[in-house]
């Protein structure tokens, strides 16, 4: 009985106070949003770190034709400096920073860059001598490229030295930037959340001042009081976190997963079901803070 | 059944007290009149029986118990003891009849077929058989309070408070309202009911307590609304007013 009853009065808040209610579900819904994007965009760094921290390695690029780097003066690489290049790698004053090595020619370099850029037009304007060989270095510790790089790009034949993970690390660091302001302004949307929530139901509890004040006279308990208005918060902010959760999922599903994995075929994309993961804690979030909102404004502007 | 010891009640710092070392026993099933200019307290004494405002001074008892000892989330139940009505009546304009008084009954968990046995039981009590489906704004002003009644009185509380509750009608709907209070009152429930409305109090003959600027001034028992000893040259129309303005002329006769 008692529950039904609350319901009821859930129902009638509800209808009663619409377009609050609308625009309490709005907001959460792009404060939310904004708080499962940053999520979202962290899961995908951690995941670009799992796969290519393993993979990347510290490149040690050959002469070739078009190279016109300093140490590139005398033209491409020839078969003594590599043989040279290699002798250092496997001299012990090198060998103790690194796991292993390999040496990619150009026409294995040719083969990589035609699988990664299989669908783009581009393949077919650069050719096998366009691209230069090198050297991959598995480092132990790859804080160590330092050393790696100063000994290696003053050597002759070689062009350039460059730390995959330093490239990573700026993509990262760009990735780590936007979640940062989408956490940023999760957090002004949020506050906008609380306010209207808060706002709405004190309009929700002068506009049923009546009820409230007979269901105290007669003496119903504080539970059956508040509890409609504190479940009319909750259940808009939840709305808004369904929203949210809904609305990323088909970001993650569409976009990360449809057109970005097609242009991007080397970057592991998080996948939609990973994305479920923060709908419980949106909604949760949403639900607290609705919650705790909803229960303070009633304490300060419901008597009970 | 409600017990006043030294009952002291004061709103603002500096005004004088609401209610100024009150001490006063109703027993059970007595029917007490609060009699009063507007100003001298009423209110506020029948407020401090529901817990709704606490005494800054002294001790409020409820059926044997210190309200002061009533911890806020047993107040409740101290409230389903006790029935209110008012002036104004404060039905929920969009329910009928029948959910005005069941909503007293729902929202203290009262199963759905006790409600409805119960309801038209007390709606006959209160002379509003077969009004069950009419909305508040159907009513008159006196089918109204006997509405408010009914859901004051639903939950069979053992006392009855009534703040003015003819201050909004006429002389012969409120004859009306006092042969419903008391009949409930006969049914053995306490009724303290505060009013300035002489006639009615002359005619019932009950007990009469008298406050003036929060003292208590008078208890008497099957009392008029005056004093039998007459007070020299005060009129009807200056028992009426307020109590300021019953000093000022008081003062004036001086
Ligand atoms: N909530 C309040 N805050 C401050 N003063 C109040 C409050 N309620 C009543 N008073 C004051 O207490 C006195 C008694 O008021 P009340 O009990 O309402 O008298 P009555 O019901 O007899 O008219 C009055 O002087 C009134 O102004
Ligand atoms: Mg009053």
């Amino acid at each position: 009985m008692r529950l039904l009853f609350i319901l009821g009065e859930i129902g009638s808040g509800l209808r009663r106070n619409l377009s609050m209610v609308i625009s309490v579900v709005l907001v959460t819904f792009v404060s939310l949003t904004f708080v499962g994007a940053a999520g979202m965009l962290q899961m995908q760094i951690n995941q670009m770190k799992g796969y290519w921290y393993d993979k990347v390695q510290v490149a040690v690029f050959l002469c070739n034709d078009g190279s016109t780097a300093v140490g590139c003066a005398s033209g491409p690489a020839t078969k003594e400096q590599q043989a040279n290049l290699q002798a250092m790698l496997e001299s012990p004053a090198v060998k103790q920073y690194i796991n292993d090595f390999q040496f990619e020619s150009q026409a294995e370099a040719y083969t990589h860059f035609k699988e990664q850029f299989s669908n783009s037009p581009i393949v077919d304007s650069v050719s096998e001598d366009q691209l230069p060989a090198s050297f991959r270095i598995n480092m132990k510790n790859p804080e160590k490229y330092q050393i790696i790089s100063e000994t290696f790009s003053s050597q002759p034949g070689v062009e350039t030295v460059s730390d995959q993970r330093q490239v990573l690390e700026r993509i990262f660091s760009w990735m780590n930037g936007a979640s940062v302001a989408a956490m940023g302004v999760a957090v002004v949307m949020i506050f906008c959340a609380v306010l209207l929530i808060t706002t709405t139901i004190r309009l929700s509890a002068f506009s049923r001042r009546r009820e409230t004040g007979i269901m105290r006279l007669v003496g119903a308990s504080k539970t059956v009081i508040q509890l409609p208005f504190i479940l009319e918060g909750v259940i808009a902010a939840v709305v808004g976190a369904v929203l949210a959760s809904v609305t990323l999922w088909l970001m993650a599903h569409f976009w990360l997963n449809g057109d970005l994995s097609t242009q991007f075929l080397n970057t592991p994309f998080i996948s939609s079901t990973q994305v479920l993961v923060i709908a419980p804690v949106l909604i949760a979030l949403g639900a607290g803070l609705a919650g705790i909102s909803s229960l303070l404004t009633l304490r300060r502007y419901l008597k009970v | 059944m409600i017990r006043f010891e030294n009952v002291t009640k004061v709103y603002e710092q500096n005004a004088r007290p609401a209610l100024d070392s009150v001490s006063l026993e109703i027993n059970r099933g007595e029917f007490t009149f609060l009699v009063g200019a507007s100003g001298s307290g009423k209110s506020t004494f029948l407020r401090l029986i529901l817990k709704e405002d606490k005494a800054s001074s002294g001790s409020v008892y409820v059926a044997g118990q210190n309200v002061a000892n009533i911890s806020s989330w047993r107040v409740p139940k101290l409230r389903r003891g006790i029935g209110v009505v008012f002036q104004d009546f404060r039905l929920l304009p969009q329910k009928n009849v029948f959910a005005n008084v069941a909503f007293a009954m729902q929202v203290i968990g009262k199963s759905r077929s006790i409600i409805r046995e119960t309801v038209p039981e007390v709606l006959k009590t209160v002379g509003l058989e077969g009004k069950e489906r009419r909305m508040p704004h159907e009513l008159s002003g006196g089918e109204q309070q006997r509405v408010a009644i009914a859901r004051a009185v639903v939950n069979r509380p053992g006392i009855l408070l009534a703040d003015e509750p003819t201050g909004n009608l006429d002389p012969i709907t409120s004859m009306g309202i006092m042969g419903v209070l008391d009949k409930i009152n006969q049914n053995g429930t306490t009724v303290v009911m505060a009013t300035h409305d002489d006639d009615i109090v002359n005619e019932m003959r009950r007990r009469v307590v008298e406050l003036k600027n929060g003292k208590v001034i008078r208890d008497e028992a099957k009392a008029l609304y005056t004093s039998m000893i007459p007070v020299v040259g005060e009129s009807r129309r200056l028992r009426d007013a307020s109590g300021e303005e019953l000093n000022r002329a008081q003062g004036a006769q001086l």
